[in-house]
């Protein structure tokens, strides 16, 4: 584990719960942080490369900010580790094309933590997607706006340097949410072409805070809107994520799946894994929460690639588009920065 | 004696909001005494969420507040825009996120991070303890401090208004480590620091919900302006634990208050308030940490950092 910060916790805790998985190490900077290690019994190392250099791994999970992802994924590669990295995969297109080349150059897997894939409601819409249930999609839109970096945790921490310079973040709100959005979109229809697309920037920061795109599938013709945003005041568990699909037959909505009440729901999924302990079954690990049993599910995705020996299921190469679309929107808007 | 006026604007614009700032300040009649060189205004900015949430100071109202002192007092008068770092919060950014970098440009005034310059340790006795709280010395030294809080319910302790907000401009910004002697700390800082002036922007209170209330209250007394606050939100203030130390330490007056409802009136405001059960909601968020804890040691599920620091 390279990085413990609220990402990074959690990646930790998730992979502790995996079958065949054994957290061996971790490192961050913060000896704050690395207490978490302590109270698992695991080693902790300030530095990342003594890690690295010290333990026998065969994986990497990458949870540092934007800007030190680059760096940390060379050395990773270089030892001939798999590397499992949060998204976005770099700050910028060049960047993220240097990482494809050089993981690829060194043969080691690299997946990007795209968790939004792995919400039940959106596996639903794309199974209904791919058995043509709406007919051919013309129109897709989606949502993904909440208070990104800017939420308020229970014990309140302040919010990383990085997210404010432009230089280590790479972008805002279309970076770090848009980004989900885009690669679904991608994902479910492919060939992407941007259209339209404009930024906000309420809170007078170099980076947006609001972000509209319009893109359009080259391969079906699919015009989509992807709406993400920082700004909106959230308190867990709510949030505002959907994807809806209309087509020549009707429509698809993720809030056809997602749960009414997400405090029912956590009721509900309490209840089975209790069960399920119970008579000994595998407990479904944060499926009370809805929005963080993604993340669970996500890296589950990584491990069982390792340990099948197959290739991972979020390609390179549809990550290295998404990250081609949003510098485009970077470039069209150019000019128009709140500084 | 102290004086509660309760104002009302009659919309949300710029202008009514000015309007209305203005009468509420001047109905109030503070005598300014001995010549005012420099005026230090604090408004609530606790965090990055903005005036439309109802949780920080409408810089509106701040900007209202401003151009009252120049008319008041006189034109060259020093201001300053001041708050101090949180736990969660860092000033600097509050400033620009909040839109008060840009008030401080277009009003001219001086933006005060008390977190930062000479900060001083002051001792403080409250219900017999004795503690000390760090305090920057333009604060300590300011000719005329007026308190712009938020009307708001809050989480913790129920109300966060002109007492609370004085809270948030002790220097420290780690006040999260106050937390287990709030009450204490909340009077202590009061007995430091004392608000010449109280303006509550109630433009945007905070309940269940934000609402746009358009109210505005002024006082010459925190403790007072707390105390009408409190039962404008529908809580009794011998309930809230800092409004009744408060009272106990006389840090205030509220044995002869003066309420002038102009025009509007105190009942219409508790009625229009989107009231927040207070025990209710503290009970529930207490209840819900357990039982998710309790869930968690039962079935070794995990609970996400966001919700329990595992550090």
């Amino acid at each position: 584990m390279i990085g413990l910060g609220r990402m990074g916790k959690l990646h930790f805790l998730n992979a502790s719960h995996m079958n065949d998985v054994k957290v061996v190490a971790v490192a961050d900077k913060n000896k704050r942080n690395r207490k978490i290690a302590e109270k698992h019994h695991v080693q902790a190392y300030d530095d990342y490369e003594k890690l690295v250099d010290s333990e026998e791994l065969d994986a990497v999970i990458i949870s540092l900010p934007n800007f030190l992802k680059r760096e940390s994924i060379f050395y990773a590669t270089e030892k001939g580790l798999d590397i499992f990295v949060d998204k976005p995969l770099a700050r910028n297109l060049a960047e993220a094309q240097e990482i494809v080349r050089k993981v690829n150059a060194g043969n080691v897997r690299l997946m990007v933590g795209v968790n939004y894939r792995y919400f039940d409601s959106v596996q639903k819409v794309k199974k209904m997607l791919d058995e043509g249930r709406v007919g051919d999609v013309v129109i897709a839109t989606s949502e993904l706006i909440m208070d990104g970096p800017f939420s308020h945790p229970l014990v309140p921490k302040p919010v990383p340097e990085w997210w404010f310079d432009k230089e280590k973040a790479g972008g805002g709100a279309l970076l770090d949410l848009g980004y989900h959005l885009i690669d679904i979109f991608n994902w479910m229809f492919g060939d992407l072409e941007l259209e339209f697309s404009t930024l906000g920037y309420r809170f007078g920061l170099p980076i947006e805070d609001s972000a509209t795109v319009v893109l359009k599938s080259t391969r079906n013709g699919v015009n989509g809107i992807v709406n993400s945003g920082w700004f909106s005041k959230m308190i867990f568990p709510n949030f505002n994520f959907r994807i809806n699909l209309n087509g020549t037959v009707g429509y698809v909505s993720t809030d056809h799946f997602a749960p009414r009440n997400l405090y029912l729901h956590a009721i509900k999924e309490a209840t089975l894994n209790l069960f399920r302990r119970a008579v000994g079954k595998r407990v479904h690990y944060l499926s009370y929460t809805y929005y963080y049993a993604s993340f669970f599910k996500v890296l589950d995705q990584f491990f069982e690639a390792i340990r099948e020996d197959t290739s991972i299921p979020v390609s390179l190469e549809s990550q290295l588009e998404v990250m081609k679309a949003i510098e485009t929107v970077y470039r069209q808007n150019r000019g128009f920065a709140s500084e | 004696m102290s004086d509660v006026v309760l104002t009302k604007a009659e919309g949300f614009t710029e202008k009514e909001i000015n309007e209305t700032v203005s009468r509420a300040l001047d109905v109030l009649g503070y005598d300014f005494g001995e010549k005012i060189d420099s005026v230090v205004i604090k408004p609530n900015l606790c965090y990055y969420w903005d005036f439309s949430t109802g949780e920080t100071t409408d810089p509106r109202v701040v900007s209202a507040v401003i151009d009252w002192v120049r008319q008041r007092i006189r034109e060259d008068v020093c201001i300053f825009v001041a708050e101090a770092d949180a736990s969660a919060m860092r000033t600097k950014h509050a400033f620009k996120i909040l839109g008060y970098e840009k008030l401080s440009h277009i009003k001219d005034v001086r933006l005060l991070n008390l977190s930062e310059g000479e900060i001083i340790d002051r001792n403080v006795e409250v219900a017999g303890e004795d503690f000390v709280l760090p305090v920057n010395k333009m604060l300590l030294d300011a000719d005329l401090i007026i308190n712009v809080p938020k009307l708001k319910y809050h989480r913790l302790v129920g109300l966060t208004c002109a007492l609370k907000n004085m809270f948030g401009a002790i220097a420290k910004p780690r006040k999260y480590s106050y937390h287990n002697r709030l009450a204490k700390v909340i009077v202590g800082i009061n007995k430091i620091v004392k608000s010449n002036i109280v303006l509550v922007d109630g433009v945007i209170a905070l309940g269940k919900t934000p609402k746009k209330l358009g109210v505005i209250m002024t006082s010459d007394d925190a403790l007072a302006a707390d105390y009408v606050a409190s039962r404008a939100i529908g809580h009794n203030p011998s309930r809230i634990a800092y409004l009744k130390l408060g009272m106990k330490e006389k840090i205030g007056d509220v044995s002869n208050l003066n309420l002038v409802e102009n025009p509007t009136k105190l009942e219409d405001i508790r009625k229009e308030f989107p009231k927040q059960n207070y025990l209710l909601h503290s009970l529930s968020w207490k209840l819900q940490l357990k039982l998710l804890k309790l869930y968690s040691k039962m079935s070794e599920d995990v609970i996400p950092p966001i919700l329990n620091d595992v550090g």
